[in-house]
């Protein structure tokens, strides 16, 4: 190395490389030395001094006068950071070492270098704290200063940088010291040593990695327990909660500063001494436990096992760690958990008590945190904590002795939050999508590794559900279901079938469904599944007889929670409505069941079934899907027909819900009614709303100048508000009669169902009617009441004439506001006719409809009174209307067949006529009240009669026939015979 | 002299520190020809000081120094000292400086204080060694110990070879040094192996004193003694501290030889035991040089430089180590009973030497009753029982008698021969 030195070369040559010099300075020369070294300029000569001239009288000062080492300390960061410029900038221009040699500072660097470590040897307690700050204060500042260096590697790159910086003198020599003065440091007070490395590793973090790499590999056992103890004192100082919430956040080391780097360091260390970094972590976490041992050999001077408060914060210090570094994770938990045996587990609990509530909680949190982060030993972890959180019982002779009863009530407060904290992050994976299947191998969604992990462990985990411990199974059982969603179609079915298959008794099958109302996409495939086996299961009863016990099993299962799958049919979930109902239409109902849940239950189904056909009719609307339509529908007919049959009970619930479904306005358009309005109120329709928007100025002109009737009773009419035109009718949507008739088809058929097969004699047992299975079955009396009573309440507004007998025609006047709303009920709701013809058929059921027949017949009277068409046919939907009255009134025998048939001839007649043959009727009735007392049980017919001839003569009613049947004899000749008495 | 803080905010720190060293000076040159006595320093200009010398820090948005601005200060401060030509003028700013003020500024003051007491060996700067000296004299004793500890660290320990450096303040300025002794014996008491001086500070004390042994005395001679000592400073002579540590010696390094020590000290352990030797020889010649002085200035038998309740502290503290003693075994017990021996030879010495030399004030009664629980010695003995002191003036007087010293000896405060001082305006001290 040439020393291109002009100023005194001897004395620098001597003072750089004889230690100590043999004569030290004179007073007067430091007094110069000191002024040079100040002013940068050699006083003696009067000229400025080199770069390496004021290095070497800085190290003369540093070597003569004591007061003066940090000041030329801080000079010598000048030098060092020279010396990298150059070195970089050489590397930079590809070796151009011409113009390098004059600024090369190498020597002066390793002058400085062998001062400082001849010092540090000497006396390493007074020099070692001092020059390792500095080193490590300058390397930080010097790696992160040129970090943007061109020839600089990226931070990331650990091993080029390591290259580069030593292969620097400055940097090299900076690392070289501060080994040494770590090696000397390590002897009496290793904490500060690391404390600065860690602090300054915090400054400069990401530039700074190599030297804690360096540094760490070369002292791993220390580092590593070092670091870990001045982590802990750091973070016992901030205390824990800042720290709680640096995890949720994700923002690292915002607030905490050593933490962070400590996970860090020892990142780094982990590729090659991981093994030491989880003992050393395992150690921390007995001896935060044990109390403190004094002789313990590895407890130095400043040991922190001999605070008790810091022996308190070591375990959330360790999960904080944990938390931070998956790597240190992966690395403690396993044998963690096999150490937590029960005497650990108290001594953890004594520890940890008298941590403040907030702390505690904290704690859990991170606790729980991990566990769904860690991507393996769940299984260990999950049977720990449910082993000690299971209480002691009778019961239970768990493999370990049951534990103290704090500590269970900790491991159980974990073990739900745990499951709460799965809970939300299974179901806010995706917020919005709707989770099938296919979504989760399509889209990249965030995983937990617990659940992951637990996915391969199923088998395991339905076996501990099916334990008799209700507790247990209460966790295990949400943790499956939270497993189940987690992992779609495949995890589910696997879990379902373990359940199954590995049940052995009623009581475990009992368990399967308790608390099952949970995520929805689970019931979803568990009902799949049920049905499933369920249908196989009936063909195989077929061949090899009641054999199967487990559909047995699952039938009684399933019956036994009915209440629980009720609801589900009106999952928003069209497929989970779907799977719902055909695993119930299938499954036989509980012997006994409170009258609540089979309201439920009921209502349910009705509901569902008018769903089904909706989505029946879209469905084929649209032109796909049609067979699930029409399945859905079968299998809700299904349903209902069942749920009516059970009980006298559900068979009025059904029926009163269905036909109060059918009229509801929600549903009405599937029948091709119309939402008509029946308040009586104006519609809005736009052009008028634009009107009614006109200016407040004319308003109050007219006031006063006009009577008022806006907003009165009196201003409003069944056509529409005076002064504003008839009312607007919406243009009704007309649904496709073909779909409609189907709906009206479909309806008709489940009411017929119910009614048919229900009442006192259904067929529970399987014994159907005695009749021949051609024949329909009757019409039960008291079913097709409860249609008449329910049709009664819908279509009539008020009960005021109620009662069943018939006034005379003229007293109708008195209720013309309410026939006129019967009226409208029967054109909004075609639907009616029907179900009246249904009420017929269940006689003596009509009678109850008689308030409404008679508000129907007394409108379409005052209409035909009215009309001025010339043949009754003008009238259609009157026509109509009037023919089904009355044949409707025959059928149930409120009158006599000649009556009946008077409808044959309405179609050849004028208005006038029809009303004089409905008037013919109204007065049979008003003569011949329709009292159910009338009918008799006919056992022939297995139904009620009505013997007319216990009644008045009939012939006084038909003489207004025979007369218009004389007036019209050419066109309804053909009809005479249907009118002989 | 408050007015000129808004003219040195704008500056940076080392020229306001410089700027304001300047007007401290004119201000205290001043406050010198006022005529005022005493002349003080008022508080605005203290307060100054603090915030633009010493960047005290409660001052929020005061920025610190660098180290090389710090040295530039401490050269400015150096070479402010040297031109000034009055003593008086030092002192005041010496003091305006560093005289300690209880408040936050205290630890810089120190520090800085530090840095420049050493810079001032360096660079021989005898005007700010004297100052310090002063400032030695007149500070409580916990802060002149960290004074102490400073320079023995900075030139014993931190920089190997400087030890000649401070050993050239013996010639510089001998008030210095013989306060530094007091406050370097005070330091190290010798009851644990940090509290042991290093041998290179050892090796100095004794070739200063063997090469002038009023040296020692220096601090005492130059003092008036109508001036009041502050409470809890330094003593006046370091005599009461180097008798500790030759007494203490054998035991104190026989301690602490077993454990491996790592420092310098067991390598010249036969060395350390002749330097003692030597500084006990000549401790006791100092003894012996100060009838002349003491009658000189009159104060022969009414100024006890060495008291009996350090003494009585010293031979509670020798009968504890002396129990260790025989306890441990890792020395044979012949060795051990010669340390003993040579430890109650050397007190034995020191105390006879004392009371002849009007040193020590003190009846036999009394010394029997501190000596009381050391095990038998030859010599002591003769010493606690022999003759009558020669010295008349001293002889016939008759002390009230004392119970036998209980084990606290603080618990006899008034202790000393408190008859002898009675009329005399020296200050007596309580020693606590």
């Amino acid at each position: 190395m040439s020393v291109a030195f002009d100023g005194n070369p001897a004395k620098a040559m001597q003072s750089s490389h004889s230690h100590p010099p043999q004569t030290p300075l004179s007073a007067q020369e430091v007094s110069q030395e000191i002024k040079s070294f100040i002013n940068g300029v050699d006083i003696v000569q009067g000229r400025k001094l080199s770069v390496r001239e004021h290095a070497r009288c800085a190290m003369r000062l540093l070597r003569s006068v004591p007061a003066c080492r940090g000041a030329v300390l801080e000079h010598l960061r000048g030098v060092y950071d020279e010396h990298v410029s150059t070195f970089l900038h050489n590397l930079e221009t590809e070796g151009d070492s011409s113009s390098g040699i004059s600024s090369n500072l190498e020597d002066i660097i390793q002058e400085v270098h062998g001062v400082l470590s001849e010092f540090i040897r000497l006396n390493p307690r007074a020099w070692a704290p001092l020059v390792s700050t500095w080193a490590v204060d300058l390397l930080g500042q010097l790696s992160s200063k040129h970090a943007g260096r061109r020839v600089a590697p990226h931070s990331s790159s650990l091993n080029e940088l390591l290259q580069l910086w030593m292969s620097c003198a400055a940097t090299r020599s900076l690392m070289e010291a501060y080994s040494q003065c770590l090696a000397a440091m390590l002897a009496w007070c290793p904490d500060a040593c690391v404390d600065a490395l860690l602090d300054t590793s915090v400054q400069h973090s990401p530039h700074f990695d190599w030297v804690v790499a360096h540094i760490g590999s070369a002292f791993p056992g220390t580092i590593i327990s070092r670091v870990l103890a001045c982590g802990l004192k750091d973070f016992c100082s901030h205390g824990a909660k800042d720290q709680g919430l640096v995890v949720m956040g994700g923002d690292k080391g915002s607030r905490v500063p050593k933490i962070g780097s400590v996970v860090g360091i020892l990142g780094h260390l982990a590729a090659h001494h991981s093994e030491s970094i989880r003992k050393e972590l395992l150690r921390m976490f007995q001896e935060s436990l044990s109390p403190s041992s004094p002789l313990s050999p590895t407890s130095s001077s400043s040991s922190w096992e001999n605070s008790p408060q810091l022996r308190r914060a070591a375990v959330p210090f360790l999960l904080q760690l944990a938390a931070m570094s998956p790597n240190l994770f992966g690395a403690v938990s396993a044998e963690l958990v096999e150490l937590l045996r029960p005497p650990v587990l108290l001594q953890l609990q004594a520890l940890l008590q008298d941590l403040p509530r907030e702390e505690l909680d904290n704690m859990l949190g991170l606790a729980v945190h991990l566990i769904s982060q860690s991507p393996s030993g769940g299984a260990q972890v999950l049977r720990f904590l449910a082993d000690t959180a299971t209480p002691a019982s009778v019961i239970i002779s768990g493999p370990t002795p049951s534990p103290h009863e704090g500590v269970r009530d900790g491991c159980d407060r974990l073990l739900q939050m745990l499951l709460l904290h799965l809970h939300k992050l299974v179901f806010n994976r995706s917020d919005g999508v709707e989770v099938s299947p296919h979504c989760v191998s399509s889209q990249p969604q965030r995983v937990i590794p617990f659940l992951e992990e637990l996915q391969s462990h199923i088998g395991q985990l339905c076996a501990e559900t099916l334990r008799l411990e209700r507790k247990r199974h209460l966790w295990l059982h949400q943790l499956l279901c939270l497993l189940s969603v987690y992992g779609g179609l495949s995890v589910a079915t696997e879990a379902f079938c373990q359940l199954l298959t590995q049940a052995r008794s009623p009581e475990e099958l009992a368990l399967i469904h308790t608390h099952t109302l949970g995520p929805r996409q689970l019931r979803q495939l568990l009902l799949n599944l049920a049905t499933a086996i369920q249908s196989q299961d009936e063909e195989r009863r077929g061949t090899t007889g009641a054999q199967s016990s487990m559909a047995i099993q699952v039938g009684t299962a399933v019956s036994g929670h009915l209440h629980d799958f009720g609801p589900l049919l009106l999952h928003g979930d069209p497929t989970v409505s779907h799977a719902a109902v055909r695993l119930l239409s299938c499954s036989p109902l509980p012997r006994t069941s409170s009258p609540a849940h089979l309201l439920l239950l009921s209502r349910a189904a009705v509901t569902h079934f008018f769903l089904a056909i909706r989505k029946r009719g879209e469905g084929s609307k649209v032109g796909r899907d049609g067979g699930q339509g029409s399945e859905a529908v079968n299998c809700s007919v299904l349903l209902l027909s069942r749920v009516a049959a059970y009980s006298p009970l559900t068979l009025k619930a059904v029926l009163q819900q269905l036909v109060e479904g059918a009229l509801h306005k929600g549903n009405a358009d599937l029948f091709g009614g119309q939402i008509a309005d029946m308040s009586g109120a104006p519609v809005a329709s736009p052009s008028v709303s634009t009107d009614l928007g006109a200016s407040l100025l004319d308003i109050n002109c007219r006031f006063g100048t006009v009577v008022n009737f806006s907003g009165s009773v009196w201003s409003v009419f069944h056509a529409g508000v005076i002064g504003k035109g008839l009312k607007v009718r919406t243009a009704a949507n007309v649904p496709d009669p073909f779909w409609v008739i189907q709906n009206v088809q479909t309806l008709l058929a489940v009411t017929v169902q119910c009614c048919s097969s229900s009442g006192l004699n259904a067929s529970i047992n399987g014994s159907r009617s005695p009749f021949d299975p051609d024949e329909p079955a009757p019409i039960n009396a008291e079913a097709a009441k409860v249609v008449a009573v329910t049709l009664v309440e819908n279509v009539c507004p008020d009960v005021a004439n109620g009662e069943l007998s018939w006034p005379p025609e003229e007293h109708a006047r008195t209720t013309v506001e309410r026939d006129i709303h019967i009226r409208r009920c029967f054109e909004a709701h075609p639907v009616l006719f029907p179900l009246l013809q249904v009420v017929a058929a269940g006689r003596p059921a009509l009678c109850y409809c008689s308030a409404v027949l008679r508000g129907l017949l007394a409108t379409l009277l005052a209409h035909w009174e009215a009309s001025r068409e010339a043949l009754s046919t003008d009238s259609p939907w009157h026509l109509q209307a009037s023919c089904l009255l009355v044949s409707c009134m025959g059928e149930g025998q409120l009158l006599p067949p000649v009556l009946a048939n008077v409808h044959e001839a309405f179609p050849h007649l004028t208005p006038f006529e029809v009303r004089l043959l409905l008037l013919a009727v109204w007065e049979y009735v008003r003569g011949n009240g329709p009292l159910p007392q009338k009918f008799v049980f006919s056992s022939e017919k297995a139904q009620f009669c009505r013997d007319f001839s216990r009644d008045g003569d009939v012939a006084r009613y038909v003489a207004p026939i025979h007369s218009v049947l004389h007036k019209n004899i050419d066109r309804l000749g053909h009809l005479c015979w249907r009118f002989q008495l | 002299m408050g007015d000129i803080r808004q003219s040195l905010l704008p500056r940076d720190v080392l020229s306001a520190a410089k700027e304001l060293l300047y007007h401290l000076d004119i201000y205290i040159c001043n406050l010198l020809q006022s005529g005022r006595q005493p002349p003080q320093v008022d508080s605005k200009t203290l307060e100054l000081v603090e915030e633009f010398i010493l960047h005290a820090p409660k001052d929020r948005n005061n920025p610190r120094m660098s180290a090389l601005q710090e040295l530039q200060l401490l050269e400015i401060m150096c070479s402010c000292f040297k031109e000034q030509s009055r003593d008086a003028v030092r002192q005041l700013m010496f003091s305006a400086l560093f005289s300690l003020q209880g408040n936050q500024a205290d630890e810089s003051r120190m520090t800085l204080l530090g840095k420049l007491v050493s810079m001032a060996i360096a660079v021989g700067r005898v005007p700010i060694l004297e100052c310090a000296a002063t400032w030695l004299q007149r500070t409580h004793r916990l802060y002149c110990v960290r004074l102490a500890q400073v320079l023995v660290d900075d030139y014993c320990s931190m920089v190997p070879g400087s030890v000649p450096t401070l050993q050239n303040i013996h010639s510089a300025s001998p008030r210095f040094c013989c306060q530094f002794i007091t406050a370097v014996t005070t330091l190290y008491d010798l009851s644990s192996e940090e509290l042991t001086p290093p041998s290179e500070l050892l090796g100095m004390i004794v070739s200063w004193i063997q090469d002038d042994l009023r040296l020692v005395l220096i601090t005492f001679l130059n003092t008036p003694l109508s001036g009041s000592q502050p409470i809890n400073s330094l003593d006046i002579t370091p005599l009461g501290g180097l008798v500790r540590w030759c007494v203490k010696e054998p035991l104190a390094y026989w301690r602490d030889k077993k454990p491996a020590l790592t420092n310098g000290i067991t390598g010249s352990e036969p060395d350390v035991g002749t330097l003692f030797s030597t500084l006990h020889l000549s401790v006791l010649q100092v003894f012996m040089l100060l009838p002349n002085i003491l009658n000189e200035k009159g104060l022969f038998g009414r100024l006890a430089l060495l008291q009996l309740e350090p003494l009585a502290t010293l031979t509670a503290e020798l009968s504890r180590m002396l129990d260790q003693a025989e306890k441990q075994t890792h020395m044979s017990s012949v060795d051990t009973h010669a340390l003993s021996q040579l430890t109650l030879d050397r007190l034995a010495q020191a105390l006879q030497v004392a009371m002849a030399s009007g040193a020590l004030l003190c009846s036999r009664e009394d010394l029997r009753a501190i000596c009381s629980r050391l095990p038998h010695n030859n010599l002591l003995q003769l010493v606690l029982s022999g003759p009558v002191i020669p010295h008349a003036a001293h002889s016939p007087i008759a002390h009230t008698p004392h119970a036998p010293l209980a084990s606290h000896p603080s618990s006899h405060p008034q202790y000393p021969a408190q008859p002898f001082m009675t009329g005399i305006p020296f200050p007596f001290r309580p020693s606590h």
